[in-house]
C-alpha cells in the first residue's frame, strides 16, 4: 500500500493528526530569555515538565512522559559525551538538535509502522549575553525553529500556540522580573488550558490571575532558571513560586 | 560475552559502551620523569570542612609551575584534593565531575555520598597497574556532604593508592608535605586554642595558610605562601549550603587579620 506516493502522504497526514489528537490535553509550557537568564515554566506533577540537560542547557516539554524521557535521556547522554570527549564549552544546543535530536525525530516520524514520539518540546541554552541565548522549538516530526530573544510557547495545537506567543511577546516587553514573567506565563497557561482566546477579547488580567491561582491547586508549578552569571558551571536551578515572589 | 549496555545513570558504563576508557593505560619502563603535585589537606572547622592545597608542581628537582589548582570542585557538594601525578589526578577529577553531574541530571537525584566515595575508589583501583609500576600514583582527599543527617554534614575521606577509602576524624593530609601538616593539625586538635573545629572561617583560612608556610620550609615540593608576591593557596570550603571558594583577595585579608 505505502509503495504508492499518495498512500504514503496520506499515512503521514494521518500520523500527524494522530499525534496532535494524542497530545491535545497536554499542559502548555513556556520559555523566555530575560536580562539575567532564561526562565522556563510548566505546570505538572514535579519532575515532569522542566529538566536540566547540561551546564547551560535545559528542556521543557509536553506529551507522553515516556517519550519526553527518551528524548531527555538521549540529549543528556549526547551532551555529557560531548563535554567529556571535548569540553563542556563545546556542548551547543544547535548541534545537539540539528545533528542529533531532530534527525532522530524525523526518521521516527516517517517510519509509519513504528509508534511516533508524542512530544512537543522547547530547549534552551543560556549565553554570555542575552543576544547569545537560544530558545529552540522542536516539534514531534523533527522540525525546529530557533529564537534568540523573547518568549516561546509550546502548546499541543499550532493556532492557540501562535496566538499565545504573540500575546506573551507583547505582555513581556520590558519585563525583567522573574515573578512578573512567571505570572504572565501562568496567565497564558490558564487561557490555553481553558480554551480562552488570547487573540480576541482575552479575559481581564484579574480573571486570568485568579484563574491560574485556582487552576494550580493540586499541581506543581515547575520553574527552571538558567542563570547567565554564576560561580558554578551548572547554571540551572529549580525555583518555587515563592522564590520568584508569587 | 560482555554486556556493554550502559547502567542507568552510570557515566563510566556509557563510556565503556562507546569504547572509551578514560583512566586505564599501560606504562613504559622508559617513562619520562613524572610531574607531581603536593601538598593538600582538609580539616573540619566551625561551618564545615576547609580543603586547601599549595600550588606547586615539580618534576624531580625542577619546579614546573607554581600555579596549579589542586583543590577541585567536583560538584556543588563535593571537593577533591589531588596529590600525586596531576596527569592522572586531573583526569580522575574530570571523570568524577562528569559522572556525578550525569547521574544527577539523568536520574533526577544526586548521587549519595557513599557512592561518590566509592566512585573515586574505583578510579584508583583502575589506575592500579600504573600505581604498582610507580608511574601515575594518585593519593587524593575527598570531601562530600552527608545528606543522611540533618543538618547535612561535610565529611572528609582519604585513600591509599590501591583505592581503600577511610573516613577522616577531624582532618586528613596527603602529599610530600603532609607529614608536617598532620603533626601540626594533631597538635592543634589536642592542645590548640581554638581547636580547628571551633575556628571561624577567617581563623581557619589563616591557619591553613600558615600550615602551608610551615610545610614549605621542610619540603621543597610544597609551594609556599607569600603575600608580598601575591602567592597564595587554593582554598575551598564545603558547608551545608555547598562549596565556596576563598579567593586570593580574601586569603590576603584573612592572613593579615
Amino acid at each position: 500500500m505505502i509503495e504508492e506516493p499518495y498512500r504514503w502522504l496520506e499515512a503521514i497526514g494521518n500520523r500527524r493528526e494522530y499525534v496532535r489528537e494524542q497530545i491535545k490535553g497536554g499542559s502548555p509550557v513556556f520559555g523566555a530569555s530575560l536580562a539575567d537568564g532564561i526562565l522556563l515554566l510548566g505546570v505538572g506533577s514535579g519532575n515532569s515538565k522542566v529538566f536540566e540537560l547540561f551546564d547551560r542547557h535545559a528542556l521543557v516539554g509536553l506529551g507522553h512522559p515516556a517519550d519526553i524521557e527518551k528524548i531527555r535521556q538521549a540529549a543528556i547522554d549526547a551532551a555529557h559525551m560531548e563535554a567529556f570527549t571535548r569540553a563542556p564549552e563545546d556542548v551547543s544546543l544547535r548541534r545537539l538538535v540539528s545533528f542529533g535530536l531532530s534527525p532522530q525525530l524525523k526518521t521516527n516520524f516517517e517510519q509509519i509502522f513504528s509508534a511516533p514520539f508524542l512530544v512537543e518540546l522547547l530547549l534552551a541554552e543560556v549565553g554570555a549575553h542575552p543576544e547569545n541565548d537560544l530558545l529552540l522549538r522542536l516539534h514531534f516530526d523533527g522540525g525546529f525553529k530557533t529564537h534568540s530573544k523573547g518568549a516561546v510557547v509550546v502548546a499541543s495545537q499550532p493556532d492557540p500556540e501562535t496566538a499565545a506567543q504573540s500575546w506573551l511577546a507583547q505582555a513581556l516587553a520590558d519585563k525583567a522580573d522573574r515573578g512578573q514573567v512567571a505570572d504572565l506565563m501562568l496567565q497564558a497557561w490558564w487561557c490555553l488550558t481553558e480554551n480562552k482566546s488570547l487573540a480576541e477579547n482575552p479575559p481581564s488580567e484579574d480573571e486570568r490571575r485568579a484563574g491560574w491561582r485556582n487552576a494550580i491547586n493540586g499541581k506543581i508549578v515547575e520553574i527552571g532558571w538558567l542563570a547567565r552569571q554564576s560561580q558554578r558551571q551548572a547554571r540551572f536551578d529549580m525555583l518555587t513560586l515563592n522564590q520568584v515572589g508569587l | 560475552m560482555i554486556d556493554t549496555a550502559p547502567i542507568a545513570g552510570d557515566f563510566l558504563s556509557l563510556l565503556a559502551a562507546r569504547h572509551l576508557s578514560p583512566i586505564r593505560a599501560d606504562s613504559s619502563p622508559a617513562a619520562p620523569v613524572q610531574t607531581q603535585a603536593t601538598t593538600v589537606f582538609a580539616f573540619e572547622y566551625s561551618e564545615g570542612v576547609l580543603m586547601a592545597g599549595d600550588r606547586r608542581a615539580t618534576a624531580g628537582n625542577l619546579i614546573v609551575t607554581d600555579r596549579v589548582d589542586k583543590v577541585i570542585e567536583i560538584d556543588a557538594t563535593s571537593l577533591l584534593a589531588i596529590a600525586g601525578v596531576p596527569a592522572t589526578a586531573f583526569e580522575m577529577a574530570r571523570v568524577l565531575q562528569t559522572s556525578f553531574e550525569y547521574y544527577r541530571r539523568s536520574q533526577l537525584q544526586p548521587l549519595s555520598l557513599p557512592a561518590k566515595v566509592r566512585a573515586l575508589a574505583r578510579l584508583l583501583r583502575d589506575n592500579l597497574p600504573m600505581t604498582m609500576q610507580g608511574v601515575g600514583i594518585v593519593m587524593p582527599l575527598f570531601a562530600g556532604l552527608n545528606h543522611a543527617v540533618k543538618p547535612a554534614k561535610a565529611q572528609i575521606y582519604f585513600y591509599d593508592p590501591l583505592g581503600a577509602q577511610f573516613q577522616a576524624v577531624g582532618y586528613a593530609a596527603s602529599g610530600s608535605g603532609s607529614g608536617t601538616i598532620r603533626s601540626i593539625l594533631s597538635f592543634q586538635e589536642r592542645y590548640g586554642k581554638p581547636k580547628p573545629q571551633a575556628m571561624s572561617l577567617g581563623e581557619a583560612v589563616q591557619f591553613a595558610l600558615r600550615l602551608l608556610m610551615v610545610a614549605s620550609e621542610f619540603d621543597s615540593a610544597t609551594g609556599g605562601v607569600s603575600p608580598e608576591a601575591r602567592t597564595f593557596a587554593t582554598i575551598k570550603v564545603l558547608r551545608e549550603d555547598g562549596v565556596r571558594t576563598v579567593d586570593t583577595e580574601q586569603q590576603g585579608q584573612f592572613l593579615r587579620a
